[in-house]
């Protein structure tokens, strides 16, 4: 059970809920559907003990991640009720069971699986993970990740509406000892002549300061293009500041962990395409002694939210309670959600 | 009189500059407008979350 709930997200709640969960970057999710959420695993420490003065920076992650801490501070928008049932059936399997009710999106029922394999590379981590969920009109999302070698680790993911597979993508990544580099195709239609094709690079310059740069190129019949973009992350004792520029635009996050309770994410994006910017604040409670976690937001579009978890012990019970308030469009949204295990 | 004259161009020119830049600030359309204030404000927060988030939660509550 345990190596389980370690190889996948830390909240179960994401799984079904809508927008881009889950798979980051290159995936853009219809909505109603999210990709199963699978935590990466943390960075290995290069070479080990036979690391010599030369190779003493440390792995830099991956490229995704680097706005990740930030975006966990942040509240997810919750809509309707929710029932999560998790049952873990071993050490190696585990299963969920999703009722949604919802006046914006379709209610309906998920089924979700996960399975660790038992190629251990960690203390909290183990290989092959097979992560897949099933909803009631037959729709699929489904991810594997397996590691090739100590350093290679490769990721299959496909999504289907119904019938139809609407998102398919292979992502291959290297972790050298102070760099991470990968490359992602999705949806490649070799009759058609179609795809997109990703690549990142992240370097570690000194042991707080990281370099990388990400290029996109797409191609489909008549029309091809590629985008690219830069990124600097600075991580400090109890905080990050990650960077990125585009020709598409800009976004900067600032992570700040204060204590042991308190985190606080400050975000700005910058759209040139949109000529829109925005800037965000959160913060996330954390009182273990309570049982409680509670995050909040508001930013420049005058949109409030806010999300309260608790944990109803001795029951193996999760309470959550989010709140969407949007001033300047005079909408609200609430939402309630309770898991089971 | 010329020098009064001159004095007051300069102020009308002063306040030419004051109130071109009271609209830019208040020109919710702007796309550059809307990127300093929002610059701004990433910077407040980030100042805010620095300064102002060293508090303990779990500290005792003093004795009145």
């Amino acid at each position: 059970m345990g190596s389980v709930l370690a190889a996948t997200s830390p909240s179960p709640a994401p799984a079904a809920a809508g927008g881009s969960q889950g798979v980051p970057g290159l995936v853009s999710v219809p909505p109603g559907f999210t990709m199963p959420a699978v935590s990466s695993v943390p960075p290995t420490s290069g070479s080990g003990p036979s690391a010599d003065a030369e190779s003493s920076l440390p792995n830099p992650g991956t490229y995704e991640e680097c706005h990740r801490k930030c975006k966990e501070v942040y509240p997810l928008q919750m809509e309707g009720v929710r029932l999560v049932v998790n049952k873990g059936l071993s050490n190696h399997f585990q299963v969920s069971h999703t009722v949604t009710l919802s006046t914006l999106a379709e209610s309906g029922y998920r089924f979700g699986s996960t399975y660790v394999g038992s190629k251990q590379t960690g203390p909290a981590e183990s290989f092959p993970v097979i992560v897949g969920d099933m909803d009631n009109t037959g729709s699929l999302n489904a991810q594997i990740i397996h590691q090739l070698t100590s350093a290679v680790r490769s990721k299959i993911a496909i999504q289907t509406q119904q019938q139809k597979f609407v998102n398919w993508q292979c992502d291959l990544e290297y972790r050298g000892e102070d760099f991470t580099s990968a490359v992602t195709l999705g949806n490649p239609d070799v009759l058609v002549g179609s795809g997109i094709l990703v690549a990142h690079y992240l370097q570690s310059i000194t042991p707080g300061l990281a370099l990388g740069g990400e290029m996109v190129y797409h191609r489909r019949p008549g029309e091809e293009g590629a985008v690219t973009s830069l990124l600097g992350r600075y991580t400090g004792d109890n905080y990050v500041a990650t960077l990125t520029l585009g020709g598409a635009g800009a976004h900067a996050t600032y992570y700040h962990r204060a204590n042991d309770q308190l985190q606080i994410g400050v975000e700005f994006e910058a759209s040139t395409r949109m000529q829109e910017t925005t800037t965000s604040l959160a913060y996330q409670l954390d009182v273990p002694k309570a049982n409680l976690l509670f995050k909040g937001t508001v930013d420049s579009n005058w949109v409030v939210g806010a999300t309260l978890e608790k944990k109803l012990l001795p029951l193996p019970l999760t309470l959550a309670l989010g709140a969407f308030l949007n001033h300047r469009k005079h909408k609200f949204q609430c939402g309630f959600g309770v898991t089971i295990g | 009189m010329s020098g009064s004259n001159g004095k007051k161009g300069s102020s009308s020119g002063v306040m030419e500059w004051i109130g071109s830049a009271c609209r830019f600030a208040a020109d919710r359309n702007d796309f550059r407008r809307n990127l300093l204030v929002n610059l701004g404000l990433f910077a407040a927060g980030v100042w805010v979350a620095r300064n102002l988030s060293d508090f303990d939660l779990m500290s005792p509550q003093p004795v009145t």
